[in-house]
């Protein structure tokens, strides 16, 4: 209960703070622009920062994530009026719509970002390595719920944080997609209308930002989620007691915070309307927040960079004895071959953005036909990512089906090593395939049918994978508590994903159905089925390893039973509207399409979606404190970290285990996968 | 860590090197003056790389056999490695980005730019990996003096490096009108540049806290991790180099 208070402390702070932040902001604001608008868009940005920064500091004090967020406003300010000086010096204009200029902003944003890193210690033992000082080689947190808001260099306090905030955003960029679907209920404009106004946008600006937004926050928050699964899970599956570097470790988790509040900067900053594919011309036009919007993506793509690294090192340098290739869980497989693409494809949206923030800032025609720049380059360089991403986001969560389905039907997963190798076929065909979201972008017309035939033949490692699920549930004993029914409907789900996907690859069709509703369905479909329905499954499979309880059975069946109806009413309306014409991205329809009914019903079905994670919310809250105890082996699944009593220690295995055997051998009686030292 | 060869034949091996670098780079010149033949310039280049990788950045490490235990020095210090290979094939692709960028924008044409400056610099660059080399070679065999000579001449290499390019380059370029924001061909060679600079920027700090950390003489023969991750970086950005050299100076018809 020690925490109870903390928390309304917290949160009565936070009123004050976001108060006094708008306070200050419209001060900055009138005494730049010598008027006053109660819809200032520099206000709202500093109510935010100061309203998080005052929770922070009511529930844990000044330090980790408050000093943080501190040095992120001094250094965002630094840097701003630093460039704000040079135009001084030049004779350039000193502010902009925003209080600062466009270029003051983004080296603000970039000066914030890394002043965050610092202020909250990310790189303290860098710094002292630099210098030559000492550091402590093993790392100790205080037990307690407060290490979570500082630096840890312990890969499951990392791997919750990473889960935490992935929720966070989550529901956040859920709330925008609410806000927005509540818009297209019915025809005409209700309240995103052109009399509204807020943050300098009226009601089709704000639909334009909000829309772009929920696409690039859900991504951010499914990089985090991923990456809180595999680093809470692979070096215990590894049996390593860490990661291979647990201070980029820290740092890659740490850097994703900044990020956030830069995308979400962007909405106080004029917005931007590209979708979140800020394809050039359109993110050439679009208001400061297209900066923050691409500076926060830059930032957050580290974070996948070097989480992606550290997965790598970690399953090729520090696995246990014995774990050989074709003895290692299908998730490693997964991360790995998730963390290839994330490694290194990564880099080309950063560019891709980069070139354009530069062709903003100092007029260098990359993107720009007038000055012999080519608009289609970026689509390239966008899409060389930004495919392969979608395998980032999906491959960890197939694997924890594979990883998950032999414990619920207690039957040798089937074709392991077909498994094992589709994880790496998908990725590396992944990179071949990204020119199917250009057929209709004026691009070469001889690169359609190549890149037709190799998005197809994504379907052939997929495939494995299905065969394998079936074959593995054909005649198991199957039991059905939470986790294995999320994993049920994450096969369902994607399996739908799946076949609403050659239409789109196939040229012919794909003119036809190119920006509507039916790809918005497709991609919700095999986003849910590849992360969101896996990413729950596994956060009710690994809950009790992390808390020693469970989370609630009956609340969590809610959750299911909720949530996936609601979702195929969701999706298949999508594509249903989508074939008969239903363009993508827009706030209105024509009344005389009769889309009115069915985007009435996709309304509702997605608040009721939002209604079960909410309750998940709730279960997963209340659970930590108040769950049923589990510390034994409550799934009875034969791997490593089952083995031990849960919550895990601090440095994992208190004995090290050698790999004896296969790893999804159930039901096969005297089989065994792990023996501790301390066993016979 | 075990060493196969003694100090001399390293310190020579080094040299030999440096050689080939150099006769390759003129080579390149050559070809590019005399022949215009761009598959043969990226021969040459594959090669130049080739070089760099395997005996200065001794990409073959990566499959050295470090023991194992996993809390000795040489074992993380494979980890380590294996790390910052991953971290420099990432970076790779930011640079693979800008030559995808440059050849679909400018195709088999270049800026107008100094023959003999472009020339310099990369001599420069090769130059400093040499002595790079050498300070690393060093003090793998303790021979603590010659890594910290070796170290501060690559530093100031460096830096002047960063002064041949943007201090000189592009004032000149701007003379011969490569203007940033007037079209594609300035913004191409300004990012090009701009990026690689800033890599080598970052290098000469990294090296700069190697030198002071070396004059605190926390390095030894055995444990220098340090040395050898500012050395490997070092080189990569010279490998960078030396496919960005020919792709702005040497290919295609000057505009």
């Amino acid at each position: 209960m020690t925490n109870i208070k903390p928390v309304w402390r917290g949160l009565f702070l936070l009123v004050v703070g976001a108060l006094i932040g708008y306070g200050v902001g419209l001060g900055l604001d009138f005494a730049v622009q010598k008027t006053v608008s109660y819809q200032a868009p520099v206000a709202g940005l500093f109510s935010l920062l100061f309203g998080a920064i005052f929770f922070f500091f009511g529930l844990i004090g000044y330090h980790g994530v408050t000093k943080g967020l501190v040095f992120q406003v001094l250094g965002t300010l630094a840097g701003a009026l630093f460039v704000t000086g040079i135009r001084a010096a030049m004779g350039l204009g000193l502010w902009g719509p925003f209080l600062f200029t466009e270029p003051a902003w983004v080296l603000g944003g970039l000066v914030g970002a890394l002043s965050f890193l610092a202020g909250v210690g990310a790189v303290t033992d860098w710094w002292k390595w630099a210098l030559g000082e000492p550091t402590s080689d093993h790392h100790h947190d205080e037990p307690g719920w407060e290490k979570y808001f500082g630096v840890s260099l312990d890969h499951k306090v990392i791997g919750i944080q990473y889960t935490v905030v992935a929720l966070l955003l989550i529901s956040v960029g859920g709330l925008f997609a609410l806000i927005f679907r509540t818009e297209l209920a019915a025809s005409g404009l209700q309240f995103l209308t052109r009399e509204f106004k807020l943050f300098d946008q009226n009601g089709l600006q704000m639909y334009n930002s909000l829309m772009s937004l929920h696409g690039m926050i859900m991504i951010v928050s499914i990089l985090l989620g991923i990456a809180g699964i595999m680093n809470y899970v692979v070096p215990l599956l590894l049996g390593a007691q860490d990661m291979a570097f647990p201070r980029m470790n820290a740092f890659s988790f740490w850097i994703a915070v900044p990020a956030a509040v830069l995308l979400l900067s962007s909405i106080f900053l004029g917005g931007f309307d590209t979708g979140w594919t800020g394809y050039p011309p359109l993110s050439v036009r679009a208001p400061v927040g297209m900066q923050m919007f691409f500076l926060g993506v830059f930032v957050a793509g580290w974070s996948s960079i070097l989480g992606g690294l550290n997965i790598i090192a970690t399953t090729l340098r520090m696995r246990a004895k014995g774990m050989t290739a074709f003895r290692m869980p299908i998730l490693v497989w997964a991360s790995v071959a998730t963390s290839l693409i994330s490694l290194t494809a990564t880099q080309l949206i950063g560019l891709a953005f980069q070139l354009v923030m530069f062709q903003r800032l100092l007029g260098m025609g990359f993107f720009d036909p007038d000055k012999g720049g080519n608009p289609v380059l970026f689509q390239h360089l966008f899409w060389f990512y930004s495919h392969p991403a979608v395998y980032v986001f999906v491959l960890p969560g197939l694997g924890v089906i594979s990883e998950l389905l032999p414990v619920f039907v207690r039957k040798p997963l089937f074709g392991y090593k077909w498994v094992a190798m589709s994880s790496l076929g998908i990725a590396l065909v992944g990179f071949l395939v990204w020119a199917h979201h250009m057929f209709t972008s004026g691009m070469n017309e001889y690169l359609r049918v190549p890149f037709m035939y190799s998005t197809l033949l994504v379907a052939v490692p997929t495939g494995v994978k299905f065969f394998s699920w079936v074959a593995t549930l054909w005649k198991g004993k199957i039991r059905t508590p939470v986790p294995m029914l999320f994993v049920l409907g994450g096969i369902v789900v994607f399996l739908m994903g799946g076949l609403s996907g050659p239409p789109n690859a196939t040229v012919s069709t794909d003119l036809h159905l190119h920006d509507t509703y039916f790809i918005v369905g497709h991609f919700h479909d095999t986003i849910f089925g590849g992360f969101v329905f896996p990413f729950f499954a596994a956060i009710y499979y690994w809950f009790p390893k992390a808390s020693g309880r469970r989370m609630n059975e009956f609340w969590g069946k809610v959750h299911f039973w909720l949530m996936t109806p609601s979702f195929f009413v969701l999706t298949l309306g999508m594509m249903r509207i989508g074939l008969l014409g239903m363009r993508r991205r827009i706030a209105d329809y024509d009344p005389a399409l009769g889309f009115d009914l069915t985007h009435l019903v996709l309304t509702i079905a997605g608040f009721l979606i939002a209604l079960s994670v909410l309750i998940f919310i709730i279960n997963f809250f209340h659970s930590m404190k108040n769950g049923e105890k589990a510390e034994g082996n409550v799934w009875e699944s034969r791997s490593p970290e089952w083995q031990v009593p849960s919550p895990m220690p601090m440095h994992n295995y208190e004995h090290e285990f050698e790999v004896v055997g296969e790893p999804y051998d159930y039901g096969l009686a005297g089989s065994r996968y792990v023996k501790f030292a301390n066993e016979k | 860590m075990t060493h196969t060869q003694d100090k001399s034949t390293a310190m020579r091996q080094g040299v030999l090197i440096f050689v080939y670098l150099g006769i390759l780079t003129v080579l390149e010149y050559f070809i590019a003056v005399a022949f215009d033949a761009v598959p043969l310039l990226v021969v040459v280049a594959l090669v130049k790389a080739g070089l760099v990788m395997y005996y200065y950045m001794h990409i073959y490490r990566l499959s050295e056999d470090d023991g194992s235990d996993e809390h000795s020095y040489a074992y993380k210090t494979g980890t380590n490695r294996l790390g910052l290979w991953l971290f420099l094939l990432s970076d790779a692709f930011v640079f693979g980005g800008l030559m995808v960028a440059r050849i679909n924008l400018l195709g088999m044409t270049r800026p107008h730019l100094n023959q003999l400056l472009g020339l310099g610099v990369t001599a420069v660059l090769l130059i400093s990996s040499f002595f790079m080399n050498r300070a690393e070679t060093a003090i793998a065999h303790g021979d603590r003096k010659t890594f910290m000579t070796g170290t501060f001449i690559t530093m100031i290499l460096g830096l002047l490096f960063v002064i041949g390019v943007v201090g000189l380059e592009w004032q000149l370029a701007k003379i011969e009108e490569v203007i940033a924001n007037r079209d594609v061909v300035g913004a191409v060679f300004y990012m090009m540049t701009g990026m690689h600079a800033f890599h080598v920027l970052t290098g000469v700090i990294l090296l700069f806290t190697v030198w002071n950390k070396g004059r605190k003489g926390l390095y030894t023969a055995e444990k220098h991790w340090g040395v050898e991750a500012a050395a490997v970086y070092w080189h990569f950005v010279d490998v960078v180099w030396i496919f960005f050299y020919p792709a702005l100076y040497l290919i295609g018809k000057v505009l």
